[in-house]
């Protein structure tokens, strides 16, 4: 947080920084220097480069920022994208009370992206009880004149939200009907600074008036479905991860004020004169230094650096202890609940218990929340239609979140204004493309560089996957598309081959064929099916299964995640034969566990072929990115072949929920023993271990149902194997209490296994 | 108001579904915290503890 300008055009009353113990702003200059942003933007890069950062935030805050005016400003986020940028992605934000903001400033903050906040109480009362000016006039126009602002779509991509500190004298409804007026991103609700030795207002009887009042938002918030982000109730659900203000997450911001101080949080100014310095400073301490200062420190420890009271707290996982402000009593310090502790406590209950479980309908199953609903459903061994289609969609998501993350590192690109088109106008088109499963190991490769941005990063997958969306969307577009090894992939489709295409090749989309420009190279690919390849244009083979057509993918380079070595492309004898085994394998698993072929068929897109290895001819493998694919090598018997897909599609199951879930803590550096391997294995491969081979129990068990041959030895063996491993995993204490479920409805599922079900 | 993202180690289910109906130019400003939460337990899996099984080739981790 970088405190730009010291002080400020509006004199609210519950400002920390002016109104409350600390004073130091007195002493500050009004205005950052040049030399001092200089050193702190040298700070920042130094560490972010020392550290191979992925990304470094940065707030401008202040007093208040925009006093700087618009040249003030720019010089400042040139400083900070020039220094910062070569070595990690720069997160840019300001915090302002608004009064000032007008369309120049704002055009700035587009050109910087810079993602701004506004500091805003809510209707004109409830605002102006605190917002105003030192001559004690309202605030309230010009704050709402500065959303407007944020609000024009030219805008838009700098509003931020709104900073809401509260007062519960204020009407809550009010207040929120107020803030959801200005259609904010997001919203931050903030409880008003205060200590032990100062407590909050309770101006009322109520208890908990501040956790009555939030919950008064909550339901509205509720009962609107959640129309913006209020991040307070996101933060407090189960599993919240939390924020500065919650959550046992250690802190991980650090202040630098006006003079080059480095501070710790700021919002310690309101404990006592002096509580946030360091007396270390940009020009001679580095991010490092400042990280090991005590008070720095202490807040690295999770739930051990809080106080007894809050270590025994069954929430404490939830409020991590409140803001550390908030804990302050002259005498113990921070080592006390935070002075909120009752409202928080009260405020965690009203989350949990808004909206109140639905009433069960004849004939459901439960009452248990989505979660619950998804694990008992896949711990039957296999997983409904929906449940896969569920997943199927998370995993879809998680794609196109990566791939706004890959525009966030690149900016704007003539591939991303291009899929963002299509995702308006043929979006059926870009969800086939951003589903085929090796997209994402491509985004992730992107992203997770260990070179810094400018400095030699994975080829942009970007231009690829819109040239593939539009030629799936029959839409004209040309783009210029990045070649690795005189090949141009194009996802789901095929791969073109052509020496000599250079470093980059023009792609032109027309109907039914494109064409590439590159190098010495100028080539036309036709897409008619029934004709023959183009030169260089190695098609995407598939063959027909009951669900829907497999891909035989040989050509992708991002196939390669298996940790093993994937096959070259077959040759035209091998791919048929392969895809004939697909075919006949997936009607056994119909014939033998039609449930296991519903979830094969809701899921199951691509088979890639490993590599022979005659030393290991029966391999398979499931890579955690590449939900929808499965390897093998090419087995040419079905019966064997069904066990393997079986076997596999578990794990891309159990991993698209471990996506979304901890089901094995986190911290657990514990090994268990297992039937199946001499030496003991971490919790994680004991739970896919189990969960892949009460698959694999279940087939053999039907197979022995009609009699086939060593069909019930078999069956006993993956029996015992499984039941082992979920006795030994319940033993071990290494499960989250998701995974506890997860397991206990896994060894229900063995029970019924073991009786013969099929 | 915090900035920061927020610290959730993982994507929630809901968030997960409802960005599916987010224009893609619109999902990095309307669902900020996702993109951060994948991007640290995808991307840079910070939820993973040392000794837990590789992402690839389960038969040989299991």
């Amino acid at each position: 947080m970088l405190k730009v300008h010291s002080r400020c055009d509006l004199s609210c009353d519950h400002c920390y920084v002016y109104q409350h113990a600390d004073q130091t702003w007195r002493g500050r200059p009004a205005r950052m220097p040049p030399a001092t942003v200089q050193a702190a933007a040298r700070r920042i890069a130094e560490h972010a480069r020392e550290h191979g950062l992925p990304i470094v935030h940065v707030v401008l805050h202040g007093g208040e920022p925009l006093l700087l005016g618009a040249a003030g400003l720019r010089e400042v986020l040139a400083e900070l994208r020039t220094a910062i940028t070569p070595w990690t992605r720069l997160d840019l934000r300001m915090q302002t009370n608004g009064v000032l903001l007008d369309e120049e400033l704002c055009r700035l903050f587009v050109e910087y992206d810079v993602r701004v906040g506004v500091s805003f109480d809510g209707d004109r009362a409830a605002n102006d009880r605190h917002r105003v000016f030192a001559h004690g006039g309202s605030s309230h126009d010009q704050v709402r004149r500065a959303l407007a602002l944020l609000r024009r779509p030219e805008h838009r991509a700098s509003y931020a939200g709104i900073l809401c500190t509260i007062d519960v004298r204020n009407d809550p409804d009010r207040v929120y009907e107020a803030l959801l007026a200005e259609s904010p991103p997001r919203v931050d609700l903030l409880l008003p600074h205060a200590t032990w030795d100062h407590p909050p207002e309770h101006p009322g009887p109520a208890r908990t008036p501040y956790a009555d009042w939030l919950g008064r938002i909550h339901r509205r918030w509720v009962d609107d479905g959640r129309p913006m982000s209020i991040r307070m109730f996101e933060a407090l659900r189960p599993g919240g991860g939390g924020t500065e203000a919650f959550g046992l997450a250690p802190a991980d911001v650090l202040v630098i004020e006006a003079d080059g101080s480095w501070e710790q949080v700021d919002s310690l100014k309101t404990a006592y004169h002096g509580a946030a310095d360091t007396g270390f400073d940009v020009f001679d301490q580095s991010v490092d230094e400042v990280a090991r200062h005590p008070g720095v420190a202490v807040r690295q420890d999770g739930v051990d650096g809080l106080c007894a009271t809050c270590r025994a707290c069954p929430v404490v996982d939830r409020c991590g202890g409140g803001l550390y402000a908030h804990r302050w009593r002259t005498g113990s310090g921070f080592d006390n609940p935070s002075v909120y502790c009752a409202d928080l406590l009260s405020l965690i209950d009203t989350v949990d218990a808004y909206p109140p479980p639905s009433p069960l309908a004849s004939g459901e199953r439960s009452a248990t929340s989505p979660v619950d609903e998804l694990l008992d459903d896949l711990a039957t061994g296999h997983g409904s239609a929906s449940t896969l289609a569920l997943l199927a969609a998370t995993q879809l998501s998680i794609t196109r979140a990566l791939l706004a993350a890959g525009r966030d590192r690149s900016g704007a690109t003539a591939a991303w204004d291009l899929l963002v088109h299509l995702d308006q106008t043929a979006p059926e088109a870009v969800r086939a493309v951003l589903a085929h499963p090796f997209v994402r190991p491509g985004l992730v490769h992107r992203l997770d560089s260990s070179a810094p941005p400018g400095l030699g990063v994975a080829v942009d997958p970007l231009p690829a996957l819109a040239i593939a969306a539009a030629l799936l969307a029959g839409v004209p577009a040309t783009l210029q598309v990045p070649v690795r090894a005189d090949a141009i992939t194009l996802p789901s489709l095929g791969r073109l081959v052509l020496p000599g295409l250079g470093e980059s090749a023009e792609v032109s989309v027309r109907p039914g064929e494109f064409q590439v420009r590159g190098g010495s190279v100028e080539q036309t690919v036709l897409l008619d099916p029934l004709a023959l390849p183009s030169t260089g244009w190695l098609p995407t083979r598939d063959v027909s299964v009951p669900g829907g057509r497999l891909l035989l993918e040989d050509g992708d380079p991002y196939r390669d995640c298996y940790g093993q070595p994937v096959e070259s492309r077959l040759e035209v004898p091998a791919a048929r034969a392969l895809g004939r085994t697909l075919a006949e394998a997936w009607r056994v698993v119909h014939r033998d566990v039609p449930a296991h072929a519903a979830a094969l068929d809701g899921g199951l897109r691509a088979v890639v072929p490993l590599a022979p290895d005659p030393a290991r001819p029966l391999r398979s493998a499931t890579a955690r990115h590449a939900f929808g694919a499965v390897a093998v090598t090419p087995h040419p018997d079905p019966e064997t072949m069904a066990v393997l897909l079986v076997h596999e599609w578990q794990h891309a199951k159990l991993g698209a929920v471990l996506d979304l879930y901890d089901l094995v803590e986190p911290a657990h550096g514990s090994r268990i023993r297992v039937p199946w391997r001499p030496d003991p294995r971490p919790p994680e491969g004991v739970l896919q271990g189990v969960y892949a081979h009460l698959a694999v129990t279940q087939v053999w068990q039907s197979r022995a149902a009609t009699d086939q041959p060593d069909a019930s030895a078999h069956a006993a063996h993956f029996l015992g194997w499984t039941r082992d491993g979920v006795d030994a995993l319940l033993a071990s204490r290494s499960l989250t209490a998701a995974g506890e479920r997860f397991v206990g409805q896994l060894r229900h599922a063995l029970e019924e296994t073991r009786v013969g079900s099929r | 108001m915090d900035h920061a993202p927020a610290r959730s180690s993982r994507p929630y289910l809901d968030d997960l579904t409802r960005s599916l109906h987010t224009p893609l130019e619109r999902i990095a400003v309307e669902h900020a915290d996702l993109i951060e939460a994948v991007r640290r337990r995808v991307v840079t899996n910070d939820s993973v503890p040392s000794g837990i099984v590789a992402v690839a080739a389960f038969n040989s981790s299991i």
